[in-house]
């Protein structure tokens, strides 16, 4: 937002979201009203991507098989990829998972995992390219023209559009998915343990039946921190990741030449890195959902 | 990076999501692999049947030759018993017959010259007693000297 280009600016503006919500004067995505939203303001950037990358999964496991699908033909091109991809997660969901039978579980794990490495590869793209990209499709189309007082008053030039290209990034999008399992894992414990045993669980141990209360806390802090851990870890790897990328860009931007193209090494080397972090994290999301359901389905004797 | 109102739009979308995936992806690209699966170790199974079966009736077959073998070579050596008693028995027939035919002709000959020998005799003595009448005319006589003439004749 800040006229002339500062590191502090560089940097705030590449972790600002752009967010829309309903100010006292209506509908707005203006980033000076954020504070004016409370909680009913979207993250519209971090949930565009997702919702894209999340078709873009569908889509692509959709097409990859033939029309007339039938074990017959035998599988071509991406039709063998996506078939790797199942197998993998139903190896996954079998080691972990054991006897109880769920078929929900698989296709959960199959789409988080996919859909949250998608998500986390777009820190792969250069950090600048896809915000100074939208920056300026915005102001082309919306931009605020002072002579007519045409357009969206807040968009003054390609910089007024704060656009964060990961949704990992956001708390709101792994916490959001976090919560989606927390609430699968509430769904499964109450209908395959049954209400009386989950609140057994919940309330009857580390200490019997004599101090309830106590052992309510405890399990509650215990049974909450599980979706709060799962969507923070995914957060914070990502987070720090993105935050590496936008200091090495600061190299190439705010110093001198040498550290300039010292910048585009490390650049490299950060990405090559990346990318065992950004599939790890898919995996370990994945592997922890499905550990997590896996919870909600033991019937634990204590 | 306030918490806001897109964690539960972020749910809301991730539910969707896996229920899209539940219901429509992830069910028959499994059931297609689980039969493809299926059908493949079906057929590997099939394969090892066939090839038991193929040494078995492999085994069956060299049972059955060695046998036919054995029982061709059994009525060869039949037949050439057989055989060789054919000819046997045709040759000692053969001589019998040569024998036979032999001793018949050997007879007729014997009769043949009897005969002649006899007719000779009969010439002769008829000859030689139209000779001796045309010498001794009427001095002898055929009634008077038949004792002698007949003498003669078996001397002859």
């Amino acid at each position: 937002m800040a006229s002339e280009l500062t590191t502090e600016g560089y940097i705030s503006h590449h972790l600002t979201n752009l967010t829309c919500g309903k100010t006292l004067e209506g509908w707005t995505c203006n980033p000076y009203k954020v504070d004016q939203m409370g909680f009913w303001a979207f993250h519209v950037d971090s949930l565009l991507w997702s919702v894209l990358l999340g078709s873009i999964f569908i889509l692509v496991f959709k097409m990859a098989m033939p029309k007339n699908l039938d074990s017959n033909s035998t599988p071509k091109g991406t039709q063998n990829f996506v078939e790797m991809c199942i197998e993998f997660v139903e190896d996954n969901v079998q080691s972990l998972f054991g006897s109880a039978k769920n078929p929900l579980i698989a296709p959960l794990a199959l789409t988080v995992f996919a859909w949250i490495l998608l998500m986390n590869l777009m820190d792969l793209v250069p950090v600048d390219f896809l915000p100074v990209l939208a920056g300026h499709i915005a102001y082309a189309l919306f931009g605020y023209n002072e002579v007519t007082g045409g357009g969206v008053e807040w968009i003054k030039g390609p910089e007024s559009l704060y656009f964060k290209v990961v949704p990992t990034t956001d708390p709101n999008i792994t916490l959001g998915m976090a919560f989606a399992v927390f609430i699968l894992t509430i769904y499964y414990s109450i209908t395959v343990k049954g209400a009386k045993a989950f609140l057994a669980e919940l309330t009857l141990h580390p200490f019997g039946k004599w101090l309830i209360p106590v052992n309510f806390v405890l399990e509650m802090v215990n049974f909450i921190a599980k979706p709060i851990s799962l969507g923070l870890r995914l957060f914070g790897n990502l987070y720090a990741g993105e935050m590496i990328f936008i200091l090495i860009a600061l190299m190439l931007f705010f110093s001198s030449i040498p550290v300039g193209i010292m910048g585009f090494g490390l650049h490299l080397v950060w990405a090559l890195f990346h990318i065992l972090i950004v599939a790890l994290q898919a995996f370990i999301f994945m592997a922890l959902t499905i550990a997590y359901l896996a919870m909600a389905h033991e019937t634990e004797e204590h | 990076m306030n918490i806001n109102a897109t964690l539960l739009a972020q749910a809301v979308v991730m539910i969707v999501f896996v229920a899209i995936c539940w219901r429509y992806i992830y069910p028959p690209i499994l059931a297609v692999m689980q039969e493809r699966e299926k059908k493949i170790s079906d057929g590997l199974e099939a394969a090892k049947k066939a090839d038991d079966s193929l040494e078995e009736a492999k085994l069956a077959y060299d049972k059955e030759l060695s046998q036919a073998k054995a029982e061709a070579a059994e009525i060869l050596d039949k037949a050439n018993t057989r055989a060789s008693q054919i000819v046997s028995d045709a040759s000692s027939k053969a001589e019998a017959e040569a024998d036979k035919i032999m001793a018949a002709a050997s007879t007729n000959i014997e009769n043949e010259t009897n005969k002649a020998k006899e007719e000779l005799r009969q010439q002769m003595s008829d000859i030689i007693i139209d000779t001796t009448q045309k010498i001794l005319d009427d001095e002898i006589s055929k009634e008077k000297h038949e004792e002698i003439l007949k003498k003669a004749a078996k001397e002859l």
